[in-house]
Parts: structure tokens; C-alpha cells; sequence
């Protein structure tokens, strides 16, 4: 019970982080150069972003709930189960993002899912 | 008028696509050189002493640690670029296809032997990354015209 939720907590702060980075990128606008001086504004540009430095607090939630659960649970089992962060993920895309998600994308994600778990399981 | 949008979304895609693959060949990289040198680090055994300062020297003067740590800042802000401009939902499912690049490198570089449980895996990613890529990289923002008219032309 306590794996399943620290599976969930993980998974949750894992699609969090993502749709703050997301949320934070379209704040700072589409990136098309990489000259050095453009890719050192939009630097400076994210980290005075509040949904970007959200994103990082979720990213150490991440880590830190994957390193603890690991203390007790196997890794053989704690990383297929992260795999749901493809559907959570999208889920989130679509309700909090507003993006429009076809039947195609939606079969990929799940294949994803699905082959990221087998892949996982030794 | 629809030839043109789609060439838009197709040159957009493309470039979406190319920003990916860098990003997860950069990750690839970035891993295997962290942990090669992790490794050597740790078989000096000064974890156990505590010194951390000695560590993190050691850290610091093993040259895959740094190059390691550079592949993976490239990989972030390749990510981060690409959220930029594409779908979460396009984003996030194309960059498992680094699951398949991390098998492929086991198999042949670290001649691990690869089950079929996992070849099984590595075609269903494969298959569900293709069918994600194919669909158009962006449906978010003011931009709806060109996309529309690309899954018309598509259907």
C-alpha cells in the first residue's frame, strides 16, 4: 500500500514537472536560434520563472521519492510502474494544457507505456 | 492554400523531430559516461572514509564526470526547447524512443544479452513512438488553421 502510493506520488510529481516546464517554455516563448548569447536569455528568462522553478521542485520530489522507495521496494518493479507517467502525462496535456489529443496519439502513448514496461521488467 | 500549411507543419515537424533525436542521443551519451565514471570513482573507496572533499575532487578530475554532466545539460535544454514549440503529448512519448537506444547500446557495446520480453518492448515503443511522431507536433496556440488542414489532408 505504502509502494503504491509512493508509485503514485512519483509518477504525479514526475507529469507535474513536465507540465510546469511546459507551462513555464510558452511563457518564455518558442525558442528557434541557439546562437549562444539567444540560448543565454532564455537561461536567465527561465530561472526568474515562477512555473519553471515549480517544475524544478518537482523534479527533486521525483528523485527523492524514487531514491526512498527504492530503499525498500525493487527497482525491477518501481520502474515499469513509473512507465504510467506516459498516460498521467498526456492526461495532463490535455486538461491543463489544452492540447488536442488524436486517436493516433493516443494508441502510440499507450504502446509506449506498455513496451517502456516490458522493456523495464528484467 | 493546404499544400502550403502542410509543408508548414511538415518543416516544423522535422525539425521538432531532428531537436529529439539529438536530444536523445545526447542523453544516451551523457549516461553511459556518468556511469563509467561513478564506477571509477567508487572503487577508490574514499565514500566509505567520508572524505568527501577527496570525492568530490575525484569527481571533478575523472573527465567522463564533466562531459557526462555537459551531454545531460545538453539534453535539458534540448527538452525544454523542443516544450517550447511542440505538444507535451507529442514530446513525452517521442522521447521514450531513448528506452530503445539504451537497449540497443547494451546489446552492442556492452554485449548484455537482451531478452525477448524486452525485444517485445522495444517493438511496441517503436511502433507507438512512430505512430505519435506521425501525428502533427503542435495543437496548441493560435496556430489551429494549419493543423486542421493538415489532419484534413492526412484522413
Amino acid at each position: 500500500m505504502t509502494t503504491a502510493l509512493m508509485i503514485a506520488i512519483i509518477v504525479l510529481a514526475d507529469a507535474a514537472a513536465d507540465v510546469f516546464l511546459t507551462k513555464g517554455m510558452r511563457q518564455i516563448g518558442e525558442v528557434t536560434s541557439f546562437a549562444p548569447r539567444e540560448l543565454l536569455t532564455v537561461a536567465l528568462k527561465a530561472l526568474s520563472n515562477r512555473h519553471v522553478l515549480a517544475s524544478m521542485l518537482f523534479m527533486a520530489l521525483h528523485l527523492t521519492g524514487f531514491l526512498i522507495v527504492l530503499s525498500w521496494a525493487d527497482l525491477s518493479f518501481v520502474f515499469p510502474a513509473t512507465a504510467m507517467v506516459y498516460v498521467v502525462g498526456t492526461l495532463a496535456a490535455k486538461f491543463i494544457l489544452g492540447e488536442t489529443i488524436s486517436t493516433h496519439r493516443w494508441a502510440g502513448t499507450m504502446l509506449v507505456c506498455l513496451g517502456v514496461g516490458l522493456v523495464s521488467i528484467p | 492554400m493546404k499544400v502550403f500549411s502542410k509543408m508548414r507543419t511538415l518543416t516544423e515537424r522535422t525539425e521538432i523531430v531532428a531537436l529529439l533525436g539529438i536530444a536523445i542521443l545526447s542523453q544516451a551519451i551523457g549516461n553511459v559516461l556518468l556511469s563509467q565514471g561513478m564506477k571509477s570513482v567508487s572503487e577508490v573507496g574514499s565514500m566509505i572514509s567520508g572524505d568527501w572533499v577527496a570525492v568530490f575532487l575525484q569527481i571533478v578530475d575523472t573527465p567522463s564526470i564533466p562531459f557526462g554532466v555537459g551531454f545531460l545539460i545538453i539534453f535539458f535544454v534540448l527538452f525544454a526547447t523542443s516544450l517550447s514549440r511542440a505538444d507535451l503529448s507529442f514530446v513525452l512519448p517521442a522521447i521514450s524512443s531513448e528506452v530503445i537506444v539504451n537497449v540497443a547500446f547494451a546489446n552492442y557495446f556492452l554485449q548484455e544479452t537482451v531478452s525477448a520480453t524486452r525485444w517485445l518492448g522495444v517493438v511496441l515503443i517503436s511502433i507507438g513512438v512512430v505512430l505519435v511522431v506521425r501525428s502533427s507536433p503542435r495543437t496548441f496556440g493560435v496556430e489551429r488553421e494549419p493543423i486542421e488542414a493538415w489532419e484534413e489532408v492526412n484522413r
